[in-house]
C-alpha cells in the first residue's frame, strides 16, 4: 500500500468512527494548476474547452498541457462523467481522432497517482491536472469551477 | 498533527469505550509516526525541503495536509515514438528533462478489410472506387493508411497522412502496374499563434463540409463502412482534396464557441476529382470560408457551414465558375448519432449558356445500444444526389440518385470494429442496385 493510499485510508476509517469530518473522506476532485498559470476560474463550459482540446493556449506563450489520470481512478470517472460525458470507450476514441483530425498534435498525459499529477503539474507550465481535493498541495493553484472551489455544496466535480 | 488528532479524538461520541478509544489513538499515532519518518527519508534521500501544503482558511477546499512525498516515478528517457499517447507514460517530471524534446514524432495506422456483394452487372455510372459497387462480389483490402503527426516546437505542428490503395489495374500495362496506389493524403505544416489564429500551408481535405474533416481516411472513425457519396474519395461533386494555406481559429463567442477556416488554394485540377497538386491549372485561386458553432448549452451539437468559390478549367468539359455553399448539423453523441449535410454546387460556363445547380445531402443516425456493453450500433443513411442534365461538369463525372443504407456496428474492442449493412441505390436512368457490405475496419 502506498503512503497515498495509507493516508487515504486513515482518513476514511477516521472518518467512518466520526473523528474527522465526512468532506474530507469523500473529497472533491480538484483543478489545478501552476501559481505561474494565468487563470484562476473556469466555467464548466470553459473547462470542457480546456479538456476536449478546443482551448490549447493559456496565453500566446503558454500552451495548454492536459494531464489524465489514468483508466480505474475515481477522479478519471469524475472527469469523464461530468466535464467529458463519455464513456472510456468514446473518450479514447475522441483523442484518436482528434490528433487524427489535426486539431491537436498529442493527446493528455497519463498519470498514474496523485502524487505523479501533483509532481507533473508542479513541473511543468501551463499543465493542468485533476487531483482529490484533500491531496492539493501548497505548490498549486486551485480553480474555482462556476465560481465555486472544492468543498463546495455547488462545486460539480464530485 | 497529534495534537489536533488527540484533541478530536476527546471529542469523539461518547459511545466508544475509553479503553478502546485509546487503543485506537495509541494505534494512529504509531501510524503516524512511521509514516513521518517514511517521508522524512523521503524526503531527506530528494535532498530538498518539502513543500508543506497549508490551503488558506477562507477557502472552502477540506484543510489540506502534508502532501505525501511521492512514489517514485520510474525514471525513463523520451518516451518512444507512440500510438495513442494517451495511454503513454509522461516524460519524468526532473526539470531540463520534463521539457519536451522537439522532433517529436509519433505514427498512428487505419485500415480496413472488406466484403462485397451486390446485383451490379455494369459500369456503377460514376460512383466513386470506395463505395465499392463493383461488379463482382468479393473481398477487397480497403486503405492501409498511416498518420504521422510531429511537433517541431510548441507552436509548429505537422500532421501528414499517408495512404495505400488496392489498384483493379495491378498488373496491366508496361512497365505493369504497381498493385498499390500511395498518396499523399495530407501534409500540413501548421504555426498555432494562439486559439484565434493558426495558419498552415499544405495538402488538405477540404473543410467544406463535416465529414470530410470528421473522419479523413479513417473508416474504423466514422460509424458506417463508407463514406457519403457526396464527399465519397475519388467522388467530384465536392472537391475533397484542397493544396494551398489556411488561416483557422476558434473563440468562446459568450458560449457559443465559433470556429472558422478561411483557405486560398489551387482548387480542382484538370480531372475535376483531383486537386492540383503539382500546380494550378489557371491563375484563378480557390477560396473557402468554413464557419460552424459548438454552443456550451447543447454539448454535442454543431452546426455550420461553408462557401468555396474556383475557376474550373476540366479536361472534358468548357471552363466555368464554380460556387459551392454547404451546410450541416450534427449531435456528435452516439444516443443518438445525428449527422445531416447539404451542399449546393453552381456551375456558370465562361462561354455564356446555362448556369446550374447540382444538390446533394444526407441523413444519417445512429444509436448505441445499452445492451451487451455497448458494443452495438445500428444506423441507417439516407442519402441523394440530383445533377441536371444541364450540368456539363457533373453530367457524366456524378451519378444521379437516392440511396439508403441500413446496418449496424459492432465494437469488439476500444479500437477494432466489425460493420455489416444493406444498401439500396435507386438510379437515375439506370438499373437499381442494391447489395450486402461487410467491414472490418481498425486503428493501430
Amino acid at each position: 500500500m502506498t503512503l497515498l493510499n495509507r493516508r487515504k485510508f486513515m482518513v476514511s476509517a477516521l472518518a467512518t468512527l466520526g473523528v474527522l469530518p465526512a468532506t474530507a473522506a469523500a473529497a472533491d476532485v480538484a483543478i489545478v494548476v501552476r501559481p505561474d498559470t494565468p487563470v484562476d476560474s473556469l466555467s464548466l463550459g470553459d473547462l470542457r474547452r480546456v479538456f476536449l482540446g478546443d482551448r490549447q493556449f493559456w496565453s500566446s506563450n503558454l500552451r495548454v498541457t492536459l494531464l489524465v489520470r489514468a483508466p480505474g481512478a475515481h477522479e478519471r470517472d469524475v472527469v469523464l462523467n461530468t466535464v467529458y460525458q463519455m464513456s472510456e470507450a468514446q473518450y479514447r476514441q475522441y483523442w484518436i481522432a482528434k490528433v487524427f483530425r489535426a486539431e491537436a498534435s498529442s493527446a493528455p498525459k497519463v498519470v498514474y497517482s496523485n502524487e505523479m499529477a501533483v509532481e507533473l503539474a508542479s513541473s511543468m507550465p501551463g499543465a493542468l491536472a485533476f487531483v482529490d481535493a484533500s491531496m492539493v498541495p501548497k505548490s498549486l493553484k486551485v480553480l474555482k469551477i462556476n465560481g465555486v472551489l472544492p468543498g463546495d455544496s455547488k462545486y460539480p466535480l464530485k | 498533527m497529534r495534537s489536533i488528532l488527540a484533541a478530536v479524538c476527546l471529542l469523539a461520541p461518547a459511545a466508544f469505550a475509553q479503553d478502546s478509544q485509546a487503543e485506537l489513538i495509541q494505534k494512529l499515532l504509531s501510524r503516524i509516526d512511521s509514516l513521518e519518518k517514511r517521508v522524512a527519508e523521503l524526503e531527506q534521500s530528494k535532498g530538498g525541503a518539502p513543500a508543506v501544503a497549508q490551503v488558506p482558511a477562507a477557502t472552502p477546499v477540506p484543510a489540506a495536509t502534508p502532501l505525501p512525498a511521492a512514489t517514485p516515478l520510474t525514471a525513463q528517457s523520451t518516451p518512444p515514438a507512440t500510438l495513442h499517447d494517451h495511454d503513454a507514460v509522461p516524460a519524468p517530471p526532473a526539470n531540463e528533462e520534463t521539457l519536451p524534446s522537439y522532433p517529436f514524432l509519433k505514427i498512428a495506422g487505419f485500415a480496413d478489410v472488406d466484403f462485397a456483394a451486390s446485383n451490379l452487372h455494369g459500369p456503377n455510372g460514376g460512383f466513386g472506387a470506395q463505395t465499392m459497387l463493383n461488379q463482382h462480389s468479393g473481398f477487397q483490402e480497403g486503405q492501409f493508411v498511416l498518420h504521422f503527426t510531429s511537433a517541431l516546437s510548441s507552436k509548429v505542428t505537422v500532421f501528414s497522412e499517408l495512404s495505400l490503395t488496392a489498384r483493379s489495374d495491378a498488373g496491366t500495362g508496361s512497365p505493369p502496374a504497381t498493385g498499390f496506389n500511395a498518396e499523399v493524403e495530407r501534409l500540413i505544416i501548421r504555426y498555432d499563434v494562439n486559439d484565434f489564429f493558426k495558419v498552415s500551408f499544405g495538402r488538405y481535405h477540404t473543410p467544406i463540409n463535416y465529414w470530410n474533416t470528421a473522419f479523413h481516411h479513417g473508416a474504423w472513425l466514422q460509424t458506417t463502412i463508407s463514406r457519403p457519396e457526396m464527399t465519397q474519395f475519388g467522388g467530384s461533386f465536392l472537391p475533397v482534396h484542397f493544396v494551398g494555406s489556411l488561416v483557422e481559429g476558434a473563440a468562446p463567442a459568450g458560449g457559443l464557441n465559433f470556429n472558422y477556416n478561411v483557405g486560398v488554394g489551387n482548387g480542382r485540377g484538370q480531372v475535376i476529382s483531383r486537386d492540383g497538386d503539382f500546380g494550378d491549372i489557371n491563375n484563378s485561386r480557390a477560396v473557402l470560408v468554413n464557419l460552424f458553432v459548438k454552443p456550451d448549452f447543447l454539448y454535442g451539437l454543431r452546426i455550420g457551414g461553408s462557401f468555396y468559390h474556383d475557376q474550373l478549367n476540366p479536361l472534358t468539359a468548357p471552363a466555368a465558375e464554380e460556387w459551392i455553399q454547404s451546410g450541416h448539423v450534427v449531435w456528435a453523441k452516439e444516443t443518438p448519432e445525428f449527422i445531416a449535410e447539404f451542399a449546393n454546387v453552381t456551375h456558370k460556363p465562361n462561354s455564356g449558356g446555362v448556369t446550374s445547380n447540382s444538390q446533394a445531402g444526407y441523413v444519417q443516425t445512429a444509436y448505441r445500444l445499452p445492451i451487451a456493453k455497448k458494443m452495438f450500433k445500428p444506423y441507417f443513411r439516407w442519402e441523394y444526389i440530383h445533377v441536371p442534365q444541364s450540368d456539363v461538369i457533373f453530367r457524366n463525372a456524378v451519378p444521379t440518385f437516392s440511396g439508403s443504407t441500413a446496418g449496424i456496428r459492432y465494437d469488439i474492442t476500444n479500437f477494432a470494429a466489425f460493420k455489416a449493412e444493406y444498401r439500396n441505390y435507386q438510379r437515375r436512368a439506370l438499373p437499381s442496385v442494391y447489395g450486402v457490405f461487410l467491414q472490418t475496419s481498425f486503428t493501430f
